[in-house]
């Protein structure tokens, strides 16, 4: 910027520059990198079950597995988890839902659509009741299946992990900003 | 509908539906009872731990449950419907998905309905191999039960182990089947694939670790203090009111009912095998869990036994043998799996009604199918046993304090897929 007076620096309000250049500063490498690392190794799936892809998703966290080791714990709140498993068929009752979920966890946020259904319905294709989630959220990973195995889902998890680290993930669009007719219980 | 402890019926309250204006807040107050006692509602779900799937709208005065309401239908995924554009042996899959957990025993009825409308008859080999998959379902369907009931009072440790267990008997099914959850093993005229070779070592291995850990179970959270404490005499079930509710299953034999389709119905190799149907006369949620622990034994029992006494011969029957093509069937000798022709999807039951019934692990599941001849099904009504279920969310909780809901869900062992189908 061009200072009339050289030493001076025009800076608006305090509170928004002070946020300005926060954002600038995480947004640059080093902290980014600290911030994206530290992302990736916390994601707190919440716990959402909406359709029987829920069976292979208990096992992903089961000993066997063990999706844990990739710090990934289904928890209850939606208020404090990062992450929201769509697993199998979302039915227009539950995508009200869904999406109340959606919108009340914090920034950033990530969305994991397992299975067939989740994709384009799978064999309930013709159902009269079901919903695409991508059409409600910002979808960052798909996995296919029928359900998909639970190595799958630990496969989804690193993929996502690895989306967060190189700064890949979906930005949420102006297309999913509104509540719109799905989000809303009215 | 009778009302437990002190609580009396709905219109003495001064609520009910109306009084309910602005959605959107977790709990809300109702106004007041008779004594000036304040109502609260609370809304649990979709969003909670355990199945998931449902919502239950509880209303409270101070810890004491006045009525608790399950809001189904979150995965009402009209399976009924579909099943009419579908071609019979096409609804097999479709059927499963209703009780992925349990999905031999939730399709075996059906199959059973198309056989006796179709006019075929499984070989005998076919019913013990039938027989085998459905006691594996049955097992690890109760261990995801016991993992649920675990997580639901917060006992980590049950939910890891039940798990991490019913893995085994997840990969005994995939072994005899291909398939972890999703076998559609159960085909009309017989099953897909034959016995593989050495399953019978592994499921004895199977089934000898497992008798090692329910012992395990029952030190650390069947008989577990805690476990006690929150189960016993919690959400008592009457034989009257479970027989009148029309209540199937391991709920109903918890409340001394002997009542059991497998018997009933005489299907499968079940006449053949000598095994107990678990009944206890308490009827409280710990009757519920260890008529759960015992059927898991019995399913055991009937595992070794299948496994003797397994009839040599064809594991799939004549008349749709003939359709394969000679070369085909060599295969089929060969491998010991069954390679359908497409001409097979075109299977046209004559026009007709059949009815079939069968036990699952979460209780008794009853098909009707109306067939006009065509290669679709005119009708198919299924009525899942966590359908019928569902009513104990309301019968058991009144009266019961607000902690014990989840011992109470829990130990009823529902399913919401398999209820809103
Ligand atoms: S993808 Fe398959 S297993 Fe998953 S919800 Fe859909 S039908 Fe069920």
């Amino acid at each position: 910027m061009d200072c009339p007076r050289s030493g001076w620096i025009f800076i608006g309000r305090l509170e928004e520059s002070a946020r300005k250049a926060a954002d600038w500063l995480v947004n640059k490498t080093p902290l980014r990198s600290v911030r994206d690392w530290s992302i990736a190794f916390s994601l707190w799936p919440v716990h959402f079950t909406t359709s029987c892809c829920g069976a292979e998703f208990a096992a992903a966290a089961n000993p066997r597995f063990d999706a844990e080791r990739f710090g990934f714990l289904p928890f209850l709140s939606p208020r404090q988890c990062n992450l929201l498993m769509i697993e199998g068929t979302l039915t227009k009752k539950m995508a009200k839902a869904a999406r109340i979920v959606y919108e009340q966890m914090p920034d950033p946020k990530f969305v994991i659509a397992m299975g067939a259904c989740a994709i384009d319905g799978g064999i309930f294709y013709n159902s009269y009741n079901i919903v695409r989630p991508h059409e409600i959220f910002p979808v960052d990973v798909f996995i296919p299946g029928c359900p998909p195995r639970p190595e799958a889902v630990a496969r989804a998890i690193v993929l996502l992990q690895r989306k967060i680290r190189e700064a890949r993930y979906l930005k949420r669009e102006k297309k999913y900003e509104s509540a719109g007719e799905v989000g809303t219980d009215e | 509908m009778t009302s437990q402890g002190s609580r009396s019926s709905e219109t003495d309250m001064g609520y009910g539906p109306g009084t309910i204006k602005e959605p959107g807040f977790r709990y809300r107050p109702m106004g007041r009872d008779a004594e000036g006692m304040e109502l609260y509602e609370i809304f649990i779900g979709p969003q909670h731990p355990a199945s998931g799937h449902m919502r239950i709208v509880v209303r409270l005065d101070g810890d004491i449950i006045v009525n608790a309401d399950p809001d189904i239908g979150y995965v009402h995924r009209t399976m009924e419907k579909l099943s009419e554009t579908r071609e019979y042996l096409k609804s097999i899959p479709l059927f499963e998905r209703a009780t992925i957990i349990d999905s031999a025993n939730i399709t075996w009825p059906y199959v059973r309905a198309v056989e006796q409308m179709l006019g075929v008859e499984a070989p005998l080999r076919a019913k013990y191999l039938r027989t085998l998959l459905a006691e594996i379902n049955r097992i690890s369907s109760h261990l995801y039960g016991f993992g649920l009931t675990g997580i639901f009072i917060n006992h980590s440790t049950m939910y890891m182990w039940s798990f991490g267990d019913r893995e085994i008997w997840v990969q005994l099914a995939e072994e005899l089947t291909g398939a972890r959850l999703t076998h559609t093993y159960i085909i009309p005229g017989g099953v897909r694939r034959d016995l593989p070779q050495g399953f019978k070592e592994k499921a004895l291995k199977a089934i000898r670790y497992m008798e090692r850990r329910l012992e395990d179970y029952m030190k650390i959270f069947v008989y577990n203090p805690v476990t006690v404490a929150r189960f016993r005499e919690v959400g008592v079930l009457t034989k009257n009111d479970a027989s009148r509710l029309g209540i199937v299953g391991p709920n109903l034999r918890a409340s001394g009912v002997h009542y059991d389709a497998r018997i009933a119905e005489k299907y499968g190799a079940y006449p053949e095998l000598d095994f107990e149907i678990p009944v206890m006369e308490e009827g409280d949620s710990l009757a519920r869990l260890l008529v759960r622990i015992e059927e898991i034994k019995q399913s055991m029992r009937i595992i070794k036994q299948v496994l003797d006494k397994m009839p040599q011969g064809p594991f799939f029957a004549d008349k749709y043998m003939r359709l394969i093509p000679p070369a085909l069937r060599k295969h089929v000798a060969e491998t010991g799996r069954i390679k359908l022709p497409g001409a097979f999807i075109r299977l046209k039951p004559p026009a007709g009604e059949a009815v079939a019934r069968g036990e699952m692990g979460h209780g008794e599941v009853f098909y009707h199918i109306v067939s006009t001849g065509d290669t679709k099904p005119y009708r198919v009504r299924i009525i899942t046993p966590a359908f019928r279920n569902v009513v104990l969310f309301r019968h058991l909780t009144r009266g019961a304090r607000f902690m014990d809901l989840p011992v109470i869900y829990g130990s009823i062992d529902y399913f919401p897929p398999e209820g809103d189908r």
